[in-house]
């Protein structure tokens, strides 16, 4: 059972996520994924999860939007490297 | 060094490989068998074959839309990968592959061989490729579909 304060606490939390706009649109995650759940592993096998830090077009998403850690946004990287030589994730895809 | 603290620990690798979709069962598990020989010469220990099945890739590869997907989990010496890769090189069925050290140090005594696993695949897979949800964030992918050769 939770009291009256931790209620409080998990709400103010909630919100300060999302608070934060930079006048583009969109609310900037600040948490590195990875840190945030220390299960998750980076792992270049694993396509669901890498296809969230490229874009459509199979670009590397950028630290900055992403919300990834130095560390982890280097295993990102390597990871979506490797999993485009075994075509798991595009290195390029054509549009238009 | 002692000989025999070098053999006691080895390192762990995995190979994921892409076999050309037109072949069999059959002829997936002769690729399968002849890497697991090869490991095993060379003083490895292969723990876990997975097939992932026939896959769709995301551009051709040996001019086929889709492979068959093998991942292989073994523990090694330092020059068994250069081995597995040269023979994999060798094998006209294998288009692809990527060997990648997981972790040093491991005593083989710790890892268990798993039964090896084969999965369905997903040929039916015709998803556009992903990134839709970021649609409404601007400003990360500037280029224009015309900027292509």
């Amino acid at each position: 059972m939770r009291t009256d304060k931790e209620y409080e606490k998990k709400d103010r939390k909630s919100e300060g996520g999302d608070d934060e706009k930079r006048g583009r649109g969109f609310a900037r995650r600040r948490v590195c994924r990875f840190c945030a759940d220390k299960n998750s592993k980076v792992d270049f096998k694993d396509q669901a999860t890498l296809k969230y830090f490229v874009t459509e077009r199979g670009k590397i998403i950028p630290r900055r939007i992403s919300g990834n850690c130095a560390l982890h946004q280097r295993a990102v990287a390597r990871a979506i490297k490797r999993a485009r030589v075994v075509s798991l994730i595009p290195f390029l895809v054509l549009q238009g | 060094m002692a000989e025999a603290a070098k053999n006691a620990h080895l390192r762990e690798y995995e190979t994921v490989f892409l076999v050309k979709p037109d072949l069999t069962d059959e002829n997936v598990d002769k690729v399968k068998e002849k890497v697991r020989g090869i490991v095993n010469r060379e003083g490895g220990k292969l723990l876990r074959f997975t097939i992932w099945g026939k896959k769709k890739t995301m551009y051709p590869v040996a001019k086929q839309p889709r492979a068959i997907y093998v991942h292989a989990h073994y523990l090694g010496a330092k020059n068994l990968v250069s081995e597995v890769e040269r023979n994999l090189h060798n094998f006209d069925e294998v288009s692809r592959f990527i060997s990648v050290k997981l972790a040093e140090d491991i005593d083989p005594e710790t890892r268990p061989v798993q039964e090896d696993v084969k999965l369905a695949g997903d040929v039916d897979d015709n998803k556009p490729f992903g990134g839709a949800e970021r649609e409404d964030q601007v400003g990360f992918d500037d280029d224009e579909p015309g900027d292509l050769p």
